[in-house]
């Protein structure tokens, strides 16, 4: 691991320099951002150390990917008051969706500075123990996973036999944007959950 | 990360980082680690690599038989 403490500007020959914040494409995070978090440097979020509001944050994060995932059904949900008939109707479906997708948004934000980047950051910012967590939380995710795809094929399968839903009006976009969330998070979610130290 | 439970590490990390006056920040930045590793190691709920066992003694200026045991350290000693 590279030293925490890298002064944020150098100085060379008398000027001073700013170094360059290298970009982690492929774990979507900055060398810079995962230092200042793992440094405690924002101490605004400070408050989701615990592991208490963590896991409260794990549980929010579930309950908004749910409501997402049902986002592509309660429309045909066999109620009859939720059937999408006027313009006001699905205007307030779909200013509903665009909350609950910004919600979740927040939520995996959120989640990832709990974890201060540790389940998304890569080798050379972590030490060994660091490492070693943020492996066992990617196993577990993978785990965790597996049962929700199962519960998802579950539900396709079965779904159209119990006639739990109006097979017109589910185009099942928003089920597959909550599995996208859900395979982002589930790592932090995860480590969130289980680590009693971040 | 959770402890094993069958193969502990024992060891006086905190003692000898407390007789050196430092922080747990000072040792980890010494031995480039975060400080909560440091905090893990004190507790025994983390057993160091080799290499890094290796750092840490280097360190606080001792051994690594003086600082890692198998067996818990006799108090005092």
């Amino acid at each position: 691991m590279k030293k925490l403490k890298d002064a944020k500007k150098i100085k060379v020959l008398g000027i001073t320099v700013k170094p360059k914040n290298k970009i982690y494409w492929f774990e979507g995070v900055t060398e810079q951002g995962v230092k200042s978090l793992l440094a405690d440097e924002n101490s605004k979020f400070k408050w989701l150390r615990s592991q208490i509001n963590r896991r409260i944050l794990v549980i929010l994060m579930a309950l908004g990917l749910i409501a997402l995932a049902m986002g592509s059904y309660w429309p045909t949900l066999k109620t009859g008051s939720l059937i999408l008939n006027s313009g006001a109707e699905i205007a307030i479906y779909s200013v509903t969706a665009i909350f609950v997708i910004f919600a979740v948004l927040g939520g995996y934000s959120l989640l990832r500075i709990s974890v201060r980047s540790i389940a998304d950051a890569p080798d050379e910012l972590l030490d060994e123990r660091q490492i070693k967590v943020r492996n066992t939380s990617f196993r577990y995710a993978y785990y965790a996973m597996g049962y929700v795809v199962l519960g998802l094929l579950s539900l396709m399968f079965f779904g159209p036999e119990l006639q739990m839903f109006q097979p017109e009006g589910n185009d099942g976009s928003y089920l597959v944007i909550a599995t996208l969330f859900a395979f982002a998070s589930m790592p932090s979610m995860v480590m969130a959950w289980r680590e009693r130290d971040i | 990360m959770s402890r094993n439970p069958e193969e502990p590490v024992y060891n006086r990390i905190e003692e000898a980082r407390v007789a050196l006056g430092l922080s747990r920040q000072d040792l980890a930045d010494k031995a480039s680690v975060h400080y909560q590793t440091v905090g893990y190691l004190e507790r025994e709920e983390y057993s160091p690599s080799l290499v890094l066992a290796l750092r840490i003694a280097k360190s606080l200026n001792q051994e690594v038989s003086e600082l890692f045991s198998l067996t818990p350290f006799k108090k005092g000693k």
